[in-house]
């Protein structure tokens, strides 16, 4: 997965339905742990602004 | 600041929204040392929220014009053939706040009755020890471990906390809705102290809202969709026939998005030395996707528990069971019922949402499911599909 920051509102919703716990929102930044991501897209599922990408 | 998360507390609680607030209020009211950790610079920053809350006078909150921008009668549901339902009094009545200064106040209220506050401080990680937990805190950039005795998570929508504690409340992303919103200043009202609500493919099984928010409106929406983003709704939804122009002149002053978990509460909001609150614990009405009122409800109970099991000296499951049942008894059946109407109200197609507002009447005090189902179901009798687990 990555974030694109451009388009990110730092809302946290997809880190509400990251089971593996790979996503923390810091502040203004979505921070993404690859090595616990394991591609089930919910993220990119949740996300209202299109700021995820594969 | 420093000092703070030096201490060692009977309460902990992370997150200063309305949960954390009113949680951390309850806990120091009754006499915990307490102390409320929240990630942002500043509380109440960023805002994820229409801002609407229904009467407070139950917490003695009472409407301020510090917080308050619009007072609120009730809404308008609004079909997709543009026929208008009004609903009036009672519960829909309310305010349409400024969540900025509004958890700020909160956290305000709180810190009043002796809450010690960590401001742009994060909890990171968290491990069980010896009676309590150790939580470790990172404010600029420097690691905290601060020992307390009982964690209440009220982290909002991210709900990590609890589940670094092993409690499951991650959400299915089929249960949240994802929503869109612009305040804008401009906006034609239907009515100053009126809410907006419509219906149909414009928001797929959710809803796009129009709140009268002072000089200015929040137009949002929230849809759950696999394809298609909120973001992409929402413009649509700002040039929509249905609107008839009222957002011709409108201009925004503000960007929010975020996630609203409808899918009912979480199995378990209680471990040993630690409570779920709010959104963590998806306490949020599955119809309306209003969260504020049942974190500040939960919130309070957690809080008063958290104080009487410090009294006690005893933080173990059995005793913090206690919010669960608490909690449960006065919302559960409703926030079921909720989940029951939503799964149904997203199966239905435009055809079949005009058809129910074509046989409600035009100005309702509340809304009498069972009333409108009958009367559907007398004039469609092919809806009953839809019905049949309601009525059985
Ligand atoms: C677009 C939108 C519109 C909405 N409209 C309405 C509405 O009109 N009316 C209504 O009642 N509800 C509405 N809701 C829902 C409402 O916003 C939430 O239900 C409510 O804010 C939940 O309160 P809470 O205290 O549980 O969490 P939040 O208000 O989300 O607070 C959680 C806090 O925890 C902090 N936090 C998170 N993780 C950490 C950490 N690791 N360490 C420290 N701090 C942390 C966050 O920064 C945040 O401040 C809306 C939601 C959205 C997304
Ligand atoms: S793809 Fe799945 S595991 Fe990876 S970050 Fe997104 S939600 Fe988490
Ligand atoms: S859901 Fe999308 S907009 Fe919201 S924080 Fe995640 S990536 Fe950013």
């Amino acid at each position: 997965m990555r974030v694109n920051y451009e388009r990110c509102g730092y809302c946290g919703a997809c880190v509400g339905v990251c089971k593996s716990m790979a996503l923390e929102l810091i502040e203004n930044r979505i921070v993404i742990y690859q090595e616990r991501c394991k591609g089930c897209k919910a993220c990119m599922i949740v996300c209202p602004l299109k700021a995820l990408e594969e | 600041m420093r000092r703070v998360l030096k201490e060692e507390y009977d309460v902990l609680v992370v997150g200063a929204g309305p949960g954390g607030s009113m949680a951390s209020y309850y806990a120091s009211k009754g006499g915990a040392k307490t102390l409320l950790v929240e990630k942002s610079q500043e509380i109440g920053e960023p805002v994820r929220c229409a801002e609407a809350v229904p009467r407070l006078e139950e917490f003695n909150i009472y409407p301020s014009e510090e917080f308050v921008r619009s007072y609120i009668k009730g809404g308008y549901l609004i079909a997709p053939n543009g026929k208008r339902i009004e609903v009036k009094g009672g519960k829909t009545e309310g305010y349409v706040v400024e969540r900025k200064i509004f958890d700020k106040y909160l956290a305000i209220r709180s810190a009043k009755v002796g809450t010690r506050i960590a401001v742009k401080s994060r909890v990171v990680d968290l491990y069980p020890c010896e009676d309590g937990f150790k939580v470790k805190v990172l404010h600029l950039g420097e690691e905290y471990t601060v020992k307390t005795k009982i964690v209440i998570a009220a982290d909002g929508v991210e709900s990590s906390v609890a589940e670094m504690a092993g409690l499951r409340c991650k959400k299915n992303p089929m249960e949240v809705c994802s929503c869109a919103e612009y305040e804008m200043t401009g906006v034609k009202l239907l009515d100053n102290h009126m809410m907006e609500f419509y219906f149909g493919d414009l928001s797929p099984k959710g809803y796009a809202w129009i709140f009268p928010k002072g000089d200015a409106a929040n137009v949002g929406l929230g849809v759950i969709d696999k394809k298609k983003k909120a973001i992409e709704y929402l413009n649509e939804f700002l040039e929509h026939p249905i609107l008839e122009g009222r957002l011709k002149d409108a201009t925004p002053v503000e960007f929010k998005c975020g996630g609203v978990p409808v899918g009912g509460p979480i199995e378990r909001t209680v471990g040993d030395n630690i409570m779920v609150v709010g959104d963590a614990a998806g306490q949020v009405s599955p119809l309306t996707g209003g969260g504020i009122y049942l974190a500040m409800s939960c919130g309070s109970i957690a809080g008063e528990v958290a104080a009487k099991a410090v009294k006690k000296g005893d933080y173990s499951m059995e005793t913090l069971l206690e919010y669960e049942r608490r909690w449960k008894e006065r919302f559960y059946n409703t926030l079921m019922t909720e989940l029951k109407y939503k799964n149904i109200l997203q199966r239905l197609g435009e055809r079949e949402l005009n058809i129910i507002a074509e046989v409600m009447d035009e100005r309702l005090e509340e809304i009498d499911v069972k009333k409108i189902i009958f009367k559907v179901v007398k004039k469609a009798p092919s809806l009953l599909k839809y019905f049949g687990e309601l009525i059985a």
